[in-house]
């Protein structure tokens, strides 16, 4: 084996994790090194120290904590009334095909309408603060739960239904006993949207309707013209959006194990 | 007596001439009835009618002398398919016509551990559908179309899919566990070999209608040696006679 075929070899074994976690060291670095040789004042681009020391700091003093809890508090209100919403309604009109045909264009309809575009109008309605956040991020995280509901409750095998009433099944054991289960997969394929879609509805609502939460950080940072603080606060926001998401998969891993060949 | 009774029953789809049109025939208590005939002459349509999936336009359909106007309990049902549910184990797939009527108990749980173990599936109990063979697939569909003792068992083809081997072995063991239970069984299926080996008589369909029967006169106990002799291949002549007489 030469020199070439050893070096690709141990690229492709190498484990997936180290080599993104390499990647991200590259990338810092020559940001940290690019601040520095070009001289690009910290207001335009701060250096990643100069962020990682503001996140630092601001994490020990405590300055980002309530924003950080203002923030997940109105993200996973949201998530849960949009969600389950969502649910609901998905169950609805795939039941009940009357509903769908009366519902479906208005549902479309308020999902054509940008969202964020409401936020001033929410404001305006429920007042600044929570409430018109967490109606929002409902709005925002509404539509992929209720679309994958839709889809996935209509895709059950007819044999299956059709065994489902030969056992003499009712309505409700049918769709709690085989169409919830079968489609189970693509709902939670819709949770996992909702989830990334949820966060940005959360942050942007912040950055209209509220004093508090990381979205309000980032506004009040490019008042002061901190911008090693902004960067602090995207950190932050990366930071819960990685988290969550990567609950979710968690949570789809461990839902889904009867669908699986995992022990 | 017969247990089931086709009396006069036509059926047709919206637009469509009739798929079944006029079926009379009557399967006694405890015998195993085979309907075979070309795709498409009514085969299918005639056993959804027997579980009641499908209501005819005219003419009835009695079960021990009672209209049969619903599916239920009282009717056990195998598809060309198993049809099993992937996200339960095999023996809540067993169980599954017994959860939908209440709480399975002990007894239940028995039963349905006796029934796999009668298929040779003890040990996969606790194993899920896509860990098990076609085969083996099958016979959990077997167990549980049989768990709450129908007095009444339809089969549209459940073995067509299987090798010719694993076919014979679920034919033997589906004569086995129905002669033990006293089952009255409805066999549709286009392998006349198949038909001969499991069924009591043979009723061959055309275009809607039965257009012949046979009786089978072979020994109760059937064993797969048979299918090399003489009486059982005359019978599998005169089905096919039978069908080819039906087209021309």
């Amino acid at each position: 084996m030469n020199q070439t075929q050893l070096k690709t070899s141990t690229l492709a074994t190498a484990n997936p994790q180290l080599l993104a976690a390499a990647l991200f060291v590259v990338l810092v670095g020559l940001w940290e090194l690019l601040v520095r040789q070009s001289g690009i004042s910290a207001l335009v681009l701060p250096a990643p120290s100069a962020v990682a020391t503001t996140l630092w700091t601001q994490l020990g003093n405590g300055y980002f904590w309530p924003h950080v809890r203002a923030t997940l508090f109105t993200l996973l209100l949201g998530l849960t009334a949009g969600s389950v919403t969502g649910l609901l309604m998905g169950m609805a009109l795939a039941e009940s095909a009357l509903l769908e045909r009366v519902f479906k264009p208005y549902v479309v309809v308020s999902q054509v309408v940008p969202k964020l575009a409401l936020a001033p109008l929410f404001v305006l309605w429920f007042g600044f603060g929570a409430t018109s956040i967490v109606l929002i991020t409902a709005l925002i995280c509404f539509f992929p739960l209720m679309e994958n509901t839709l889809t996935a409750l209509k895709q059950v095998d007819p044999q299956r239904l059709q065994l489902f009433r030969m056992l003499g099944a009712t309505r409700m054991q049918t769709l709690l006993r085989l169409k919830l289960p079968t489609g189970l997969p693509g709902i939670l394929a819709g949770l996992r949207v909702a989830v990334v879609l949820a966060l940005v509805g959360a942050v942007v609502g912040e950055f209209i309707g509220a004093s508090k939460g990381l979205g309000a950080v980032i506004i009040a940072s490019q008042g002061m013209m901190d911008t090693s603080l902004m960067f602090a606060a995207l950190v932050l926001i990366a930071a819960i959006g990685l988290l969550l998401y990567q609950a979710t998969l968690l949570l789809e891993r461990l839902l889904l194990r009867p669908y699986t060949n995992r022990p | 007596m017969s247990f089931l009774n086709f009396d006069k029953v036509v059926f047709a789809y919206p637009d469509r001439p009739p798929v079944v049109a006029g079926i009379d025939w009557q399967v006694p208590a405890g015998e195993l009835h085979c309907l075979v005939g070309r795709s498409g002459c009514g085969k299918t349509t005639l056993l959804k009618l027997a579980a009641g999936l499908l209501r005819p336009q005219s003419g009835r359909i009695l079960l021990r002398d009672g209209e049969l106007v619903a599916p239920g309990p009282q009717v056990g049902f195998m598809f060309q398919a198993p049809v099993l549910l992937d996200w339960h184990r095999v023996i809540d797939n067993v169980l599954l016509p017994v959860s939908l009527q209440r709480r399975p108990g002990a007894e239940d749980m028995a039963r349905a551990q006796s029934l796999l173990g009668m298929l040779g599936l003890s040990t996969h109990a606790q194993h899920h559908p896509r860990q098990l063979s076609g085969g083996q697939q099958s016979r959990v569909a077997l167990a549980r179309a049989l768990i709450l003792d129908p007095a009444l068992l339809l089969l549209d083809e459940p073995f067509a899919a299987l090798d010719a081997i694993t076919r014979a072995d679920l034919q033997d063991d589906l004569l086995k566990m129905c002669r033990l239970r006293g089952t009255t069984v409805l066999f549709v299926t286009h392998d006349i070999t198949e038909a001969v080996y499991v069924g009591d008589r043979i009723a061959v369909m055309h275009d809607g209608r039965i257009v012949d029967a046979l009786p089978i006169d072979l020994p109760a106990h059937r064993t797969q040696a048979l299918r090399h002799e003489i009486p059982f291949n005359q019978y599998c002549a005169r089905v096919h006679a039978a069908m080819d007489r039906a087209r021309s």
